[in-house]
């Protein structure tokens, strides 16, 4: 189905999720995102797409501890699903068989 | 929570901003978010760009997802609050928006109504006010413009006179001797040059003679050619990009060589940018300033301090910090005392003025008062007044259609707030369908706008930042006054009398209130109908009165050459052509703004008159020509030198004799030149309608004689006028030919006013067309309320007159007190208009009778249809269901 299919953002954002483990959240997944991308992201456009992850049911959420550097209000920790680790594997798995496929002569033109 | 007081919050309007629209399951976690982030970056980048950022962010966030609640699958994890009577702002909006459109929809001709008088308030406001930023942007454009000056001359007599032009040589004295100045640049303005590319092109330009300094002063960029160096040497020219086009096509222009009149070879050296709209510099052509001596000696010759032309003028740019008055009141007047002898030097002052001056002192030829902006700006103001005004009326009268509606939504939990908020994005709906279709508007009338004007104007919203900005603004004062009340009443309804069908005019919100709006609107209409009335019947006084000259049938041309051969050739062989009646050369017609004046010493008295007299160069036929009529004494001899004078009655006057025959045979020496006055001439208007007659006196001097006046026969006007170009083109063959008529001319001095009535004439009108549109909703709400009042009266035997009367009477007294008030107001506004001119009409019943007699037969007609249908219905049907 189209609606599973994982945007190029979902994905990097999905795995950020799942490399923060414990202390996935929106803030966070920006922070580390935009060192690593190397350009600056919107909080908007990364809550949206985990939004839209959890609609995909790819994770799931709960709210954290309230502390002082919020304003006393609660953040909400995202968890890789099943389905989202099924997903992640996936993309993985097409992207290596195609890996796997190119001919090594494919890049010589350019890498000689 | 331990929070320190001076510990950095995020811009509070943005947090509230978000509390509103998000929807409540993601309140906490973003508030939280863009909190921390908020702090994280006040650590690093300081709390302005933090606060600059956290804003930032709250756009970027700005979504469907931020408002939309939680999608059906979720249920399960967040459970919803079914908590309907407090739904997010987003939701609620939708669902207004939604039910507006179907309103809308449904009572679409009340739609239409209300969008049409919309959007024709709003069109001629945004037309007013494109044209307010235009001329306020008139020179706005170069660098350091609030230091740039022009000097100006003032003459101390018994009053003072103004100039805009200065002596040749002050503009170099100013430069040399004071340090207070970055730049100086002398300019001299020729209109209507003849500038030859080649024998078969050749064109009228308006050419100016410049000093290097002006591109240095002004901000005209070169497209080509070495900034450095143009304008320094002679017999050079800077083109702007349209004229160098016009002329060598696509060719390259540099290099090129072009005769300018007959006394100039110039090769083109640069190209200029095409000039911005906005400026009032409008000569495409820049010759330097050091050949203006072989162009035109006599404005250069010797450096003469006593001769200021209006066209030679010296503008400069102070050094920062430099103050106009303190060098007015120093540098210019020590440069007067310097090169004065006492006398003249309290005679010749000059001036600094400022360059945002230029465009708006009348005195010194400016294009326009500001006041007359600011006129525009108030008859705007009153539009979109009638405009809200009208939508009040016509909402308020229709929120009685919709009491059962306001019921049930009552009943079922509607609060006031939400009513009101609904009604007002009904009103946002129409208010934006009329700014859509205002701008529509108000592009398609541009070019009439504009060819009216003489101006370019351009509504572009995305070039010009304050039409961006007045647009929304414009929007929402007219969301705000014309939606606030109507919204109030509906949300006041109580829902029981609502639901009954018995809302009472005290609770639709006092009818006094709507009452006193349409006087408001009678009021705003009368004014402007009175200011019509009285701008058209001036215009015609001035244009029929007898200004004591002949004026029709007058052909104006000009000599390029004045030689005294030159002149008799052309007088014997135009006085040939047929239907020439008479023909006579002069330098200014009868009427015009540009005859010099100077003094007089009359007879044998030994000082000169305080009075300056108008003096005008023509020969022996110029009095039979024009029918100048001779009071006393006799016409002028003929003769090509200053011999004899001809005065006027005003002059006469001004020298304090008793009669006109004490004059005559008398000498007097007038600029300098002594001659005899032979005769006497009745006033005739030397000037427009705006100014007094000046003592006046004619003499021959066939040396200035520049045009040529020819009074012809109607009938058979083409082929005289191909005669007359025939002979003209032999005779100055490197010169173009171009005719006018006196009456055009002297109609001309009446532009600015024609534009006035032009646009007053169509803003009455479309303030009329609006008023009656609110008029007509009125009546249809009373028609309404006085069903039963009036199939009672009906049964009781009430003629159809009366009842015609009961709605007539209510509406003649509205009237009445509308002309209360408006005809003082009108009165004080146009007896000043009118006290611009001399020559005048009383303002008199003439006037206000005309007034009140239109808008009420506008009234009548209006009101009347809808009365007569509720008196002629039948009283069966009112009374029947009750």
């Amino acid at each position: 189905m189209k609606g599973d299919q994982l945007g190029e953002f979902e994905e990097l954002v999905l795995l950020t999720i799942a490399f923060l483990y414990d202390d996935a959240y929106s803030v966070a997944v920006v922070e580390a995102l935009g060192q690593r991308l190397e350009r600056p992201m919107s909080l908007g456009a990364v809550h949206r797409t985990m939004q839209r992850l959890e609609e995909k049911g790819l994770v799931s959420s709960r709210f954290g501890e309230s502390t002082a550097e919020r304003g006393g209000r609660r953040k909400r920790l995202f968890t890789v699903s099943v389905a989202g680790e099924q997903a992640l594997q996936e993309v993985r798995r097409i992207r290596n068989e195609l890996w796997d496929g190119i001919p090594k002569t494919a890049f010589g033109g350019s890498m000689s | 929570m331990s929070q320190k007081p001076n510990t950095p919050q995020p811009p509070r309007w943005a947090e509230r901003l978000l509390e509103r629209i998000i929807a409540p399951h993601l309140r906490e976690e973003l508030l939280g978010d863009l909190y921390e982030l908020f702090q994280k970056r006040v650590r690093r980048f300081g709390s302005s760009q933090a606060r600059w950022l956290y804003g930032l962010d709250v756009l970027l966030l700005l979504h469907p997802r931020l408002w939309r609640r939680n999608s059906a699958n979720q249920h399960s994890r967040h459970p919803q609050t079914t908590d309907y009577s407090n739904p997010a702002l987003m939701n609620m909006l939708s669902n207004h928006f939604k039910i507006a459109l179907r309103k809308l929809n449904r009572n679409r001709s009340h739609a239409l109504i209300n969008v049409l008088s919309l959007s024709l308030g709003m069109a001629c406001v945004i037309l007013i006010f494109t044209l307010i930023t235009y001329h306020l942007s008139f020179d706005t454009f170069h660098a350091h413009q609030d230091r740039i000056y022009r000097i100006y001359t003032e003459f101390h007599d018994d009053k003072i006179r103004y100039n805009t032009g200065v002596p040749n040589p002050l503009g170099t004295t100013f430069r040399n001797e004071h340090p207070a100045v970055e730049h100086v640049g002398r300019i001299a303005f020729l209109k209507k040059r003849v500038v030859e590319v080649s024998p078969a092109k050749k064109f009228e330009e308006d050419i100016a003679f410049a000093d290097p300094e002006f591109l240095d002063i002004f901000n005209f960029p070169l497209v080509q050619g070495n900034p450095k160096t143009v304008l320094h040497e002679r017999n050079t020219a800077l083109l702007t990009e349209r004229v160098a086009r016009k002329y060598f096509g696509d060719e390259d222009p540099i290099g090129k060589l072009v005769h300018v009149d007959d006394s100039l070879v110039v090769r083109i050296t640069g190209i200029l940018h095409d000039l911005p709209p906005n400026t009032d510099f409008r000569s495409e052509m820049f010759i330097p300033f050091d050949n203006l001596k072989d162009h035109t000696p006599w404005m250069v010759e010797k450096d003469w301090w006593f001769s200021v032309n209006s066209e030679m003028q010296c503008f400069t740019r102070l050094k920062p910090g430099a103050s106009a008055a303190t060098i007015d009141a120093t540098v210019l007047s020590a440069i007067s005392d310097k090169y004065y002898n006492q006398d003249m030097a309290k005679y010749f002052r000059f001036k600094l003025q400022p360059l945002a001056d230029v465009h708006f002192n009348p005195n010194l030829k400016g294009y326009t008062e500001k006041k007359n902006l600011w006129a525009f700006g108030l008859i705007g103001f009153f539009l979109i007044v009638t405009t809200c005004v009208n939508f009040i009326n016509l909402s308020t009268a229709q929120a009685l259609g919709r009491s059962k509606e306001i019921g049930v939504r009552k009943v079922l939990g509607s609060r006031r707030g939400a009513l009101f908020w609904q009604f007002m994005t009904e009103t946002a709906v129409m208010a934006g369908l009329a700014t859509v279709f205002a701008f529509l508007l108000a592009y398609l009338a541009l070019p009439a706008v504009n060819r009216l004007f003489e101006i370019e104007l351009s509504l572009n919203p995305l070039k010009n930042v304050y039409l961006v900005t007045f647009l929304p603004i414009l929007l929402l004062i007219v969301i705000f006054f014309s939606g606030t009340y109507p919204g109030l009443i509906l949300a006041r309804f109580q829902p029981l009398l609502a639901l009954k069908g018995k809302i009472s005019p005290r609770q639709m919100g006092g009818f006094s209130l709507r009452k006193s709006l349409v006087v408001t609107q009678f009021a705003i209409s009368q004014l402007l109908i009175i200011g019509t009335l009285v701008i058209a019947n001036q215009l015609r006084y001035s244009r029929q009165a007898d200004l004591g000259f002949q004026k029709d049938a007058m052909v104006i041309l000009p000599v390029p050459n004045n030689q005294k051969s030159n002149i008799n050739t052309l007088r014997s062989q135009f006085s040939e052509v047929a239907g020439v009646e008479n023909v006579t050369f002069f330098d200014t017609a009868p009427a015009s703004e540009d005859a010099g004046s100077t003094g007089i010493r009359f007879d044998t008295r030994t000082e000169s008159e305080t009075f300056p007299i108008t003096i005008k160069a023509a020969d022996d036929q110029y009095a039979p020509t024009f029918g100048l009529q001779i009071l006393a004494g006799r016409n002028l001899h003929p003769s090509d030198t200053i011999r004899e004078y001809l005065v006027n009655e005003s002059a006469v006057k001004a020298l304090g004799l008793p009669s006109n025959q004490a004059v005559v045979g008398k000498d007097a020496s007038i600029n300098g030149r002594k001659g005899t006055i032979v005769g006497v001439m009745k006033d005739f208007h030397n000037r427009s309608f705006h100014a007094a007659i000046d003592p006046l006196c004619i003499t021959t001097r066939s040396e200035n004689y520049s045009h040529c006046g020819v009074k012809v026969s109607l009938a058979n006007l083409g082929p005289t006028l191909a005669g007359l170009e025939k002979n003209w083109s032999a005779m100055y063959p490197s010169s173009i030919f171009t005719y006018r008529f006196l009456d055009e001319d002297i109609a001309r001095f009446y532009k600015l006013d024609n534009m006035i009535l032009w646009l007053i004439q169509a803003f009455s009108l479309i303030a009329i067309v609006i008023g009656c549109l609110g008029l007509y909703g009125l009546v249809s709400y009373m028609a309404a309320q006085k069903t039963k009042e009036i199939g009672v009266r009906k049964v009781l035997g009430a003629s159809v007159f009366g009842i015609l009367w009961l709605f007539g009477k209510e509406f003649f007294q509205l009237l009445l007190i509308a002309f209360g008030l408006a005809a003082p107001l009108a009165w004080w506004v146009m007896s000043r208009w009118l006290n611009d001119f001399v020559y005048r009409i009383e303002l008199g019943a003439g006037i206000f009778v005309p007034a009140i007699a239109i808008t009420s037969i506008i009234a009548v007609l209006t009101v009347g249809y809808r009365s007569l249908r509720a008196a002629l219905a039948n009283p069966v049907k009112s009374l029947r269901s009750e």
